[in-house]
């Protein structure tokens, strides 16, 4: 496991997901700012406000694309120049090579939520909060991070099985969509997508009860556990067809 | 061959879609042999290669390799095979050397492997370039180089002078000539050219839509190529009357008279009657069938190579 994760790092070298990495959020973050600035009158909850604003674009498009767009990226690795005959000939688990994977975009979204928070705060301190930094904000964070890691094994199985680029980034934002049909419905906790929007509180900052919190958890584990698997069974079984 | 088979296949076949692509092909290689792949195109030996490998799953039958069943021993199996399938795989936004270093990683192996494995293929001076800007050649060489990389027991290649030049063809077949003796490599390389496998392989299995044909040693092969010896004279119809009443049975054809299996004996004793009957001998000839031939006389029908 540890040389297929270290593998794929070396692949993205030389690469240019990080500058989609660095855009996507601070686009977000200008959008639900300017939203905020411009709607000060109305919004009269400090950080909290501020949050709805720049979570909205970035939990609700920006993030589920970026998670969408980092699957595509590494699959597209494989699908251009036969490499996935490279991969699979190499003396390493097939379930190894989709985990390294699915680990190497948790690491990226995670460095992505932590500068996320970090632009959150300064764009706090620049339009002039007084109050005290939600410290809420860190497992919202955190809590759409674990739910990004769902999105990711779903979007990758997808990747790996679609050699489009764009194709698979289409079906994530229609699952946004879903998604949100889901999370108005009460259902979000059955659906990738909109258990990114109840982690991140993009729409509702209330804390989560003891039990949301583990139900949040069990069913991010399952959905993780069952697209994994998924993928990984997937790999083994089928012919690998390079065109 | 003596040697135990290293790789063997049993009854191996793929059918896409009911249609049959390879066809209960039962394999086998030996430690130490060039095993040259030979069939024309489309005639099943990148499938079969690929089935060796697990890229492709079998319809039916199986593959051993180093006495292991390949479905049940994947990554022992692999640790110890290094290929080079269809044509060169790699990240062309690395380097060369970045390339080689992803395979290091999975292969978990010393870096001297990747400096010598890029000596081998003279790369060494433009492993710091981009795969992108490599030329095809390039790029080929640099997929033998990742193939090389361990320094495997066994090393399947497919068609893997694709796209190199002349010079490149001959510094590529005399590497891969050199490697059984050089790392105790046994080879397994397909291609649909019979010169090249001439010249390279000592064994040889024969594929074409989808059926191995023939299997055996290259001399075994070439044995077949059993010389005849044609006869011209100024007047071949009586010639062979003659020749008739000795009890030799030429055939005639294309204007020649021709002989299966003569000794040297036999040919002088054949001239001597002929001369002593007062015929002019214009030309003794050895004719032996090209492997070409022999090849189309297998798959029974003229096709390009």
């Amino acid at each position: 496991m540890k040389k297929s994760i270290s593998a794929e790092w070396l692949k993205l070298r030389h690469s240019r997901i990080g500058l989609i990495l660095i855009v996507m959020p601070i686009l977000s973050l200008l959008i639900g700012s300017a939203n905020y600035y411009f709607n000060q009158g109305a919004l009269q909850h400090g950080w909290y406000s501020l949050w709805v604003q720049i979570s909205l674009f970035y939990g609700e498009f920006f993030l589920p694309l970026l998670i969408a767009i980092c699957c595509a990226y590494v699959c597209r690795l494989e699908h251009l120049n036969r490499n996935w005959n490279v991969v699979m000939t190499a003396p390493v688990s097939v379930a190894s090579l989709f985990l390294a994977k699915l680990a190497v975009v948790s690491v990226l979204i995670f460095i992505v939520q932590v500068f996320f928070i970090i632009l959150y705060f300064v764009a706090g301190q620049l339009l002039g909060l007084s109050s005290t930094f939600p410290i809420e904000a860190f497992g919202w964070s955190l809590r759409g991070w674990i739910a990004s890691i769902s999105i990711a094994a779903m979007q990758l199985g997808l990747s790996i099985r679609i050699r489009s680029f764009a194709a698979p980034i289409g079906i994530s934002l229609s699952a946004v969509f879903l998604g949100l049909g889901m999370y108005v419905t009460n259902m979000g906790m059955f659906f990738p997508y909109s258990l990114l929007t109840i982690g991140i509180g993009a729409l509702s900052q209330e804390s989560l009860t003891g039990v949301e919190n583990s139900l949040f958890l069990i069913m991010n584990l399952i959905f993780i556990s069952a697209f994994s698997s998924f993928a990984i069974y997937r790999l083994q079984k089928n012919d690998v067809i390079q065109t | 061959m003596n040697t135990p088979a290293i790789l063997a296949t049993n009854h191996l076949s793929k059918y896409y879609n009911n249609v049959c692509r390879v066809n209960k092909v039962n394999m086998a290689v030996h430690e130490g042999e060039i095993y040259g792949f030979l069939g024309p195109n489309g005639a099943g030996k990148t499938t079969t290669l690929k089935m060796l490998l697990g890229l492709t799953k079998p319809t039916e039958g199986s593959v051993s390799i180093f006495g292991k069943e390949c479905s049940k021993n994947r990554q022992f199996i692999l640790s110890h095979i290094g290929s080079l399938i269809e044509s060169p795989s790699y990240y062309g936004h690395l380097t060369g050397l970045e390339n080689m270093r992803v395979m290091q990683k999975l292969r978990e192996i010393p870096d001297k492997n990747i400096q010598e494995a890029l000596h081998i293929v003279r790369l060494e001076k433009q492993k710091h370039k981009k795969v992108e800007q490599y030329s095809l050649g390039m790029k080929q060489r640099l997929g033998i180089a990742m193939a090389l990389i361990s320094f495997p027991r066994l090393l399947i290649l497919d068609e893997p002078t694709n796209g190199l030049d002349p010079a490149g063809i001959g510094e590529i077949r005399e590497l891969i000539k050199s490697l059984p003796k050089r790392y105790g490599m046994t080879i397994l390389l397909s291609s649909h050219l019979l010169t090249e496998i001439e010249q390279i392989a000592t064994s040889v299995g024969i594929i074409s839509d989808g059926n191995l044909l023939f299997q055996g040693d290259m001399e075994i092969l070439q044995a077949r190529n059993k010389a005849s010896i044609c006869i011209k004279t100024q007047d071949d119809a009586s010639a062979e009357r003659v020749l008739l009443t000795y009890g030799y049975m030429p055939v005639h054809q294309h204007g020649h008279l021709h002989f299966e299996n003569m000794s040297d004996l036999q040919v002088a004793q054949v001239n001597k009657i002929l001369v002593e009957a007062g015929f002019n001998v214009i030309r003794i000839e050895e004719h032996k069938k090209s492997l070409e031939d022999i090849f189309l006389e297998l798959t029974g029908k003229e096709r390009s190579l």
